[in-house]
């Protein structure tokens, strides 16, 4: 059903350009509409996110959460957007001009990047990049230049912690999060997203099975990668006050916002899609026929409900239990699953 | 021990070291003690396990501007035994100086910070006397009886 | 001032890595300090060298405005020193006054006394709980516990109309006589609340992060406790006995059955467990008290102007919700106090903090100076 729309799309996009006269270009062009497409979906659901999570942090405190703006509050979030962007930009007089402009961009676009390479539905994606997993690990590392040079050029003692904090977490959280993938890629032989998910489909069964540990460990780390709480110690509200973004408001302080939560969104894509079968319906619940788009944004939500439940349920850890925990835990558990995964491929004889 | 008891010894183990003791209206022990020997009866009283005043409950000061004296007290408490102290030093108001208790409980140290910021009286050999509560170049003692800020305090009636 | 403080702390590194120390403010503006607290910590990267304490921002003078106030006058005022647990600051003045002049409440007022102070003692240790928790990153609690405090202070709210500065207990007595219907609902509010404190524990007593954050961070040694002055659950959590209603008991402690809560740990989540056995107590001791309570004269008959007798003083101790709170009054003959001093816990416990936390991480600044249960009106006055 994917494709169906993709070609119909398409077959428009090839009639307005060749009326526009812009044939000659009209590669060039696809990937701009794919572009703008995607952020603002993006977009739009990064402020759906903000929206649900105060709604599920509040429904843990028994409270009721936003409810004035629109019908169930749902335009809460742009309420809050048009407020920060309408902010008075507040900045530090001392400040390194040129990395403080460019850090909450850097994290802003990185996090975005990201999402091109995720299938939504079979043959839906923006670039289907055969070796899409390495790209996409890649591309939300550039947040840490970000938090680094926003932690930096503030002059803030609070934001250079944070900053600091941040870069010795994403790079320790780094290694467990790919040695977890590494197991699927050894089973599929492949580093494209769509692949696997088709090798899922051919199999029948999906990695979460065979791979809970991966799974486990996988969204472990996502959540560090993100800074999401019980791993949020550069932002660590009750230490440092707003860590790396201490110093940044208005509309910069809600690119970092915003990065945050898409890098929630990319990892919880990137885990529906290797673990959970991206666009595949759930097992017993194929004779609905539902497109796969809407069962792969299922899967996504349930990953970054997961993740919200994290958050309002954990306390922090400090930064020394943070590392030990990434060193010490998670990067042996992984290396043993990469280990048993390998011999009972060679034994079974599967894999590429 | 009752506090008849605890004024009883005390009144025979530190005869010299002690001004008086008396047993206050509302039955507390109150002991005014001899400048020199404040350090030593302290150490005595906190170390000593008939007494065993482990505990500095407080230690703040009362300013007499009339006799001339402040008089530093301290309220001690014993977790063992339960029973209660007061002793009493008086400094001259003009050069208030007095020896810390600050080695033999560290309690004292902040207490005797705040009896310095308010009241002016030096403790000597403490080992950070600041103002605590008042701005470092605060010149004034503002507990002290004679203490004015025109405007700032509005005296009812 | 900033300068004066910054210059004695002196730069020069001694790490391995011939890193440079440096002077983090925190304070008086930062969300973990509860207030105006304000600390100059000196860190080498993330270990804490030193923590000072700079006081001071929230002076009100309190001391020397109950110098120029008559006795009940200076009531209100002790609402203010500690707004978080009023009531036990408002009793432990009237009772300093009281027995500085000999008087004496009668029962009925002692058990409404008992009961809006240990009432007073669950909501503080509520809100304690939550920013606790709130400091080391559990967001969550904090509102568990605001849910039952706020069914506490609509009880207060009830009986004397107001949720924060009471003004309730008073020499000779108290302000007014409960409502016939405040025996039920507050019997309804002990049942509804027991249940809800194994809700906080399943929260956080045994969740594995919490544990890694308290165990063993911030341990008080017994005997430096008693040495520093901390008092109350601080102290009990080091396995001193020093519960002043056990000690020296006042009003009808001695006549309630009532555990003192002993943990032996010394660190941070054995003064977690202290304050949360100490809410299963306090309930036990509110339900007594309703069953002790007789009706009768809520207060005693004062002189007109009440004046201290000449020359004579009173230290009286009571145990606030925060540790051991002490009142010494000097009387002059007048119907003003020639002296009064507030002995607070939230003071002497702020002191050991820059003991407990030397060596350790910034986080656990936050941890140690969260289980203090401090809070600065009381530290400043």
């Amino acid at each position: 059903m994917g494709d169906q729309i993709v070609q119909w799309v398409a077959g428009l996009l090839r009639q307005a350009y060749a009326m526009l006269g812009l044939s000659p270009i009209a590669g060039i062009l696809d990937r701009i509409v794919c572009a703008v497409a995607m952020f603002g979906f993006v977009s739009v659901f990064v402020m759906f996110l903000v929206w649900m999570e105060r709604k599920v942090s509040a429904h843990m405190q028994s409270r009721i959460g936003p409810n004035r703006v629109g019908p169930f509050g749902l335009l809460q979030t742009l309420a809050d957007a048009v407020k920060l962007t309408t902010k008075e930009d507040v900045h530090p007089v001392k400040r390194d001009k040129i990395p403080y402009f460019i850090a909450p961009i850097l994290a802003f676009v990185a996090t975005f990047m990201g999402m091109v390479v995720v299938p939504f539905d079979n043959k839906v994606v923006v670039a289907d990049l055969n070796i899409g997993v390495l790209y996409i690990i890649a591309i939300t590392s550039f947040t840490v230049i970000a938090i680094l040079s926003a932690g930096w050029s503030s002059n803030n003692k609070y934001s250079l912690l944070g900053g600091f904090r941040s870069a010795a977490q994403i790079v320790s959280y780094e290694v467990p999060l790919v040695l977890s993938i590494v197991p699927i890629i050894m089973i599929t032989g492949k580093l494209n997203f769509s692949s696997i998910v088709q090798y899922q489909q051919q199999a029948g069964y999906w990695f979460v099975v065979p791979q809970f540990v991966a799974f486990f460990t996988f969204i472990a780390s996502a959540t560090a990668e993100a800074n999401r709480a019980p791993f949020d110690i550069p932002e660590a509200e009750s230490e440092l006050t707003g860590g790396f973004h201490t110093e940044y408001s208005g509309v910069k302080f809600a690119m970092f916002f915003l990065g945050e939560y898409v890098a929630v969104v990319v990892s919880s894509a990137v885990a529906a899609t290797i673990f959970l079968g991206g666009w595949l319906p759930l097992p017993f619940f194929g004779f609905l026929h539902l497109p796969g788009f809407i069962w792969f944004m299922a899967k996504v939500l349930f990953i970054i409900y997961l993740i919200m439940a994290f958050r309002w349920t954990f306390p922090r850890l400090r930064v020394d239990q943070l590392m030990d925990f990434g060193w010490k835990v998670l990067i042996p558990i992984t290396i043993l699953n990469i280990l048993i995964t390998g011999f009972v491929v060679l034994l079974l004889g599967k894999g590429a | 021990m009752t506090n008849e008891e605890l004024k009883s010894k005390i009144e025979s183990d530190f005869k010299d070291k002690i001004l008086s003791v008396v047993l206050s209206g509302q039955k507390e022990v109150l002991v005014t003690v001899k400048p020199e020997a404040y350090i030593a009866l302290c150490r005595d009283l906190k170390t000593k396990p008939d007494y065993d005043f482990q505990h500095l409950s407080c230690l703040t000061a009362v300013d007499y501007p009339k006799e001339n004296k402040i008089t530093v007290v301290c309220h001690l408490w014993s977790y063992k035994k339960c029973h209660q102290l007061t002793v009493k030093l008086d400094v001259d108001r003009a050069n208030p100086k007095a020896p810390t208790v600050e080695p033999i409980w560290k309690a004292a140290n902040w207490f005797e910070r705040e009896v310095f910021d308010l009241y002016g009286v030096v403790f000597e050999g403490h080992p950070d006397l600041r103002r605590i509560m008042m701005p470092e170049d605060y010149a004034k003692f503002p507990l002290r009886k004679d203490f004015t800020d025109d405007g700032f305090i509005i005296k009812p009636n | 001032m900033t300068d004066l403080l910054l210059s004695q702390i002196k730069p020069g590194g001694e790490s391995p890595f011939g890193t440079d120390e440096y002077v983090v403010n925190m304070g008086p503006q930062h969300p973990a300090t509860h207030g105006v607290l304000r600390l100059v910590v000196k860190l080498d990267g993330e270990t804490v060298k030193e923590t000072m304490p700079v006081l001071g921002y929230l002076h009100r003078s309190i001391e020397k405005i109950c110098e120029n106030r008559t006795y009940p006058q200076c009531i209100t005022y002790t609402d203010r020193v500690d707004y978080v647990s009023a009531m036990s600051v408002n009793l432990a003045f009237a009772l300093a006054t009281e027995r500085l002049m000999g008087l004496e409440a009668p029962p009925r007022a002692q058990w409404l006394r008992m009961i809006f102070v240990e009432l007073q003692r669950l909501a503080s240790h509520l809100l304690w709980m939550g920013a606790f928790a709130g400091d080391i990153g559990a967001l969550t609690p904090f509102l568990y516990g605001l849910r039952e405090r706020e069914r506490i202070l609509d009880l207060f709210e009830m009986t004397c109309g107001q949720r924060l500065t009471y003004n309730y207990i008073r020499i000779g007595g108290v302000m007014i006589d409960i409502l016939p219907e405040f025996i039920p609902k507050c019997k309804a509010f002990l049942d509804y609340f027991e249940p809800r404190i194994v809700e906080y524990e399943e929260l956080l007593t045994y969740n594995p992060i919490f544990l890694e954050r308290t165990k063993g961070v911030g341990v008080i040694s017994a005997e430096v406790g008693i040495n520093s002055g901390v008092c109350g659950p601080s102290l009990r959590g080091s396995g001193v006995s020093c519960d002043v209603r056990k000690q020296q008991p006042y009003l009808f402690y001695d006549q309630v059955k009532f555990t003192e809560c002993l943990q032996n740990d010394g660190d941070c989540w054995a003064r977690y467990r202290v304050r949360m056995d100490e809410l299963r107590e306090s309930i036990s001791i509110v339900r007594q008290c309703l069953e002790r309570l007789e009706p009768g004269p809520i207060e005693t008959k004062l002189p007109p102007i009440l004046k201290a007798p000449p020359a004579s003083e009173i230290y009286s101790r009571i145990e606030s919700s925060r540790g051991e709170m002490g009142i010494y009054l000097v009387g002059d003959g007048t119907a003003k106090p020639y002296k009064a001093k507030y002995r607070c816990a939230s003071f002497s416990n702020t002191f050991v903090l820059d003991q407990l936390t030397r060596g350790w991480k910034v986080a656990d600044i936050m941890a140690v100076l969260g289980s203090l249960d401090m809070i600065v009106p009381e530290v400043d006055r």
